[in-house]
């Protein structure tokens, strides 16, 4: 499963979800949906939102299976 | 997104089955009288007061909802000049298309659709050349079928919503 820090950066930057939708081109309900892991977005998506959050890809989205491997 | 009419859209369509399910029973034992004489030529159609009630009470009820309904689409299009919707299209217009994340939502929805299509189509063929029941029937298992695949879509994507307001 795709994991993602989306909403710890978000809230970092103070950004609300319509910000960061706003700065990506996509609704609220879409980053609502990333953030809580139901959605994968597209590699475009991606790295315009790691752009937006001034991180990159692989430090935003990670495999779950990924994070087990390296405990 | 929720107030938005395109989650709507399925809503309306429900009622307008149900309004059109109403206008079958209505119309499903009119007693026909026809009359050809060389003085007379006509045809008499009588429905039963039950019967009645239910075919102009639906009519009635089909263009109260086409009324609301057209007033709804009129606003949507006036509050999203870039979104319209038309008032035909072969396109459903449920579809929520703006972005990737609603176009994943719509997919698994419809998917779900054509899931509960791909076998209730058959099934529904294969009653309607065996079952011994009135034609009436079989109009009523169509309009069933195609109130369930609005409700299936409806939960679907209304589930994502309820999932993300919480």
């Amino acid at each position: 499963m795709l994991k993602n820090r989306v909403k710890e950066l978000r809230a970092r930057y103070g950004l609300t979800q319509s910000d960061l939708g706003k700065q990506v081109d996509v609704t609220r309900q879409t980053i609502a949906f990333i953030e809580k892991g139901e959605f994968s977005p597209s590699i475009t998506l991606a790295l315009k939102l790691a752009k937006a959050l001034q991180t990159n890809v692989n430090e935003l989205f990670w495999l779950e299976e990924e994070e087990s491997n390296e405990k | 997104m929720k107030n938005d009419f395109r989650m709507q859209y399925p809503l309306w369509m429900m009622g307008f089955i149900i309004a059109l399910g109403m206008f079958t029973y209505g119309i499903s034992e009119p007693t026909t009288k026809v009359i050809n004489t060389e003085m007379e030529q006509s045809i008499m159609i009588e429905i039963g007061s039950v019967d009645g009630i239910f075919a102009v009470g639906s009519v009635i009820l089909y263009f109260l909802m086409l009324a609301g309904f057209s007033y709804q689409l009129m606003r949507h299009n006036k509050q999203n000049p870039t979104q319209k919707i038309p008032f035909i299209s072969f396109r459903p217009p449920e579809y929520l298309e703006q972005d990737e994340g609603m176009t994943y939502i719509t997919r698994k929805a419809s998917q779900k659709v054509y899931t509960f299509m791909s076998w209730s189509l058959p099934i529904l063929a294969i009653f309607a050349m065996f079952s011994p029941l009135p034609r009436f029937y079989t109009v009523w298992g169509i309009l069933l079928v195609a109130l369930i695949q609005y409700v299936i879509y409806y939960l679907e994507i209304r589930k994502h919503f309820k999932e993300e307001t919480q």
